[in-house]
């Protein structure tokens, strides 16, 4: 899916373009970059839905049980609530079962479970070369690594998405943040966290699959059972990520989704110009 | 920035002279490219296309190694459990048991703990707890051994001929919990240098008294254990619990405890060892999990 620039693969109908004006692009995402983003969203669903399965045989948040249904399953009371209190649910069958049957591979099928999730957690972890790959070849990594004003500016697209709704509303001039780089600094933020995190899931996935072989690296997450809290807890922020990441993407608009399919951006001029159209 | 006097009709695309980078961690300017309208948009197609395609057959993946019962809920009515998809997932299974045997280290010791740090261990049968009454006449039964005989051993035998060792360690579960207990017996180690097995054995068989299912109907345990974990100074026979005799809950009078693997290879009363060339049968490896199990 690379984009040639030699002559040679050029389509003969370039002999009429001379009446058409040229038009300007940057390479954005190396191929290798792309992929692997892609390849992430199977991936982490795979491994988040059959991480939650895993999650039903012993969670990790536990109660004394219920003395009429024997329940201890925090998940379960949640399912629960769910049923009593969200209309049209007041039927359903099994309203412990709730949350693992809509987000998870269904309860009950640990052995299949644990497959799927080795299947992706190796698949995850080689996506993730192929990512660090694409980064070093493409130069990309560059754009990811943090700078000293980071927090600051971050703080301010912060400030500039929360308020942009409501500037909206009462018709107000709402500028954005300037800036002059690949990402403005809380997308850098972003995107260099969430491959640490990967990271971090990755550790301790291991930590909690291989506790006698690698209790070196339980120890380091504060032993065993914390290492399994800290697996639980890394997922949710995926999805702290995903939330405003699939939001924004959409409303920053089709040339951002594009250019991660693609690889390249029509959008060439300093920000500073995008910054004063808007 | 743009160099107009190079512009050749012939050419759709071609890159444009771009700025030093300033170090080397520094943030290179994006480098830009000229390109026709129509071959912009030819490539844009293919990727595009290329991208729905990628999708759909990932989709169609996705179906193929999803559970059945999964793929009901989400409307799915056509059965997808091609045969096939056992034996992926098998394979993918078999990677992570190869990545777990390369892991394991003979002279890697498992940590212990201290008595403070005892956990309560619950009895996670799969079934009903054995009638005790197996208790009185128990042996264990050692099959292919060296001599080729079959020995018959009785509690006081193996306590009174081996010697006794201790051990804090923490049992964990495939489903996730784990408990840190108190255990003390003689070492598998110690047993097998008393009765060697023959020269062939790769595997113990382990077979066990527990064997009813959860409606009190027969349902046999039997385990693989690879010699390699049986040699390990910390894989017992134990014989104690916190101090006190095993109990039925906890595998009396004779249980395998193998901190190196997970709980389901720590078979409790544990009945016949027969020591063989292939690798036995595994009731939880036959009932979809791994079979290696090293932790």
């Amino acid at each position: 899916m690379s984009h040639s620039t030699t002559p040679a693969n050029q389509p003969n109908s370039t002999s009429t373009l001379p009446h058409q004006p040229h038009v300007l692009v940057v390479k954005r995402h190396h191929l290798l970059v792309r992929w692997s983003h892609w390849l992430n969203v199977p991936i982490l669903l795979g491994l988040i839905l059959s991480g939650i399965s895993i999650y039903w045989a012993s969670p990790v948040y536990q109660h004394k049980p219920d003395p009429n249904t024997g329940n201890f399953d925090v998940a379960a009371d949640i399912g629960i609530w769910i049923c009593a209190h969200v209309p049209g649910l007041h039927h359903y069958s099994s309203p412990p079962d709730w949350i693992y049957n809509h987000m998870s591979l269904g309860p009950g099928m640990l052995a299949l479970a644990l497959r799927l999730h080795w299947l992706c957690a190796y698949l995850f972890m080689l996506n993730g070369m192929v990512y660090v790959a694409g980064l070093v070849l493409g130069g990309g990594w560059r754009s990811l690594l943090p700078r000293r004003t980071d927090v600051f500016d971050a703080l301010k697209m912060f400030r500039y998405y929360i308020g942009f709704p409501f500037a909206k509303l009462i018709r107000r001039e709402w500028l954005h943040p300037l800036f002059n780089a690949k990402y403005n600094a809380l997308q850098r933020v972003a995107y260099f966290s969430v491959p640490v995190v990967g990271c971090l899931s990755v550790a301790t996935g291991w930590a909690i699959h291989k506790p006698m072989q690698l209790h070196w690296l339980a120890a380091i997450f504060g032993g065993y059972n914390a290492a399994r809290v800290w697996h639980f807890w890394l997922l949710w922020i995926y999805i702290l990520f995903l939330v405003p990441h699939l939001f924004l993407v959409f409303a920053d608009g089709w040339d951002t989704l594009r250019s991660m399919i693609v690889g390249w951006s029509t959008r060439v001029q300093p920000p500073e110009v995008i910054a004063h159209d808007q | 920035m743009i160099s107009k006097e190079n512009r050749n009709p012939s050419v759709a695309a071609k890159s444009v002279a771009m700025k030093k980078p300033e170090s080397f961690f520094a943030e290179q300017p994006p480098r830009k490219i000229e390109m026709a309208p129509a071959h912009l948009h030819q490539l844009t197609r293919r990727d595009v296309l290329l991208f729905g395609a990628g999708a759909l057959a990932v989709l169609a993946g996705g179906g193929f190694v999803l559970p059945q019962v999964t793929l009901w809920r989400l409307g799915v009515r056509r059965n997808m459990d091609f045969p096939g998809k056992e034996w992926f997932l098998n394979k993918a299974l078999c990677v992570d048991d190869d990545v777990a045997e390369a892991l394991y280290s003979g002279n890697r010791r498992v940590p212990t703990y201290s008595k403070s740090q005892i956990t309560p261990l619950k009895n996670n049968y799969n079934g009903v707890p054995p009638d005790p009454g197996y208790i009185f006449g128990w042996n264990l039964t050692l099959d292919g051994l060296a001599s080729g005989l079959s020995i018959s051993l009785d509690i006081r035998n193996l306590t009174t001929r081996f010697s006794m060792h201790e051990q804090i360690t923490r049992l964990v579960c495939v489903e996730g919990w784990s408990a840190i207990a108190w255990w003390a017996g003689l070492r598998f180690d110690d047993l097998l240098r008393a009765y060697p097995p023959m020269s062939q054995a790769k595997w113990a068989r382990v077979e066990s008294s527990v064997n009813l299912d959860a409606s009190g109907n027969p349902d046999p345990y039997f385990m693989s254990l690879d010699m390699a974990t049986a040699r390990h100074p910390q894989t017992l026979l134990a014989t104690h619990f916190n101090g006190q005799l095993l109990n039925v809950d906890h595998g009396a009078p004779l249980r395998l405890l193998v901190p190196v693997k997970l709980g389901l290879k720590n078979v409790k009363a544990v009945t016949r060892i027969t020591y063989v060339a292939e690798e036995p049968r595994d009731y939880w490896a036959e009932r979809g999990y791994s079979r290696y199990d090293g932790i």
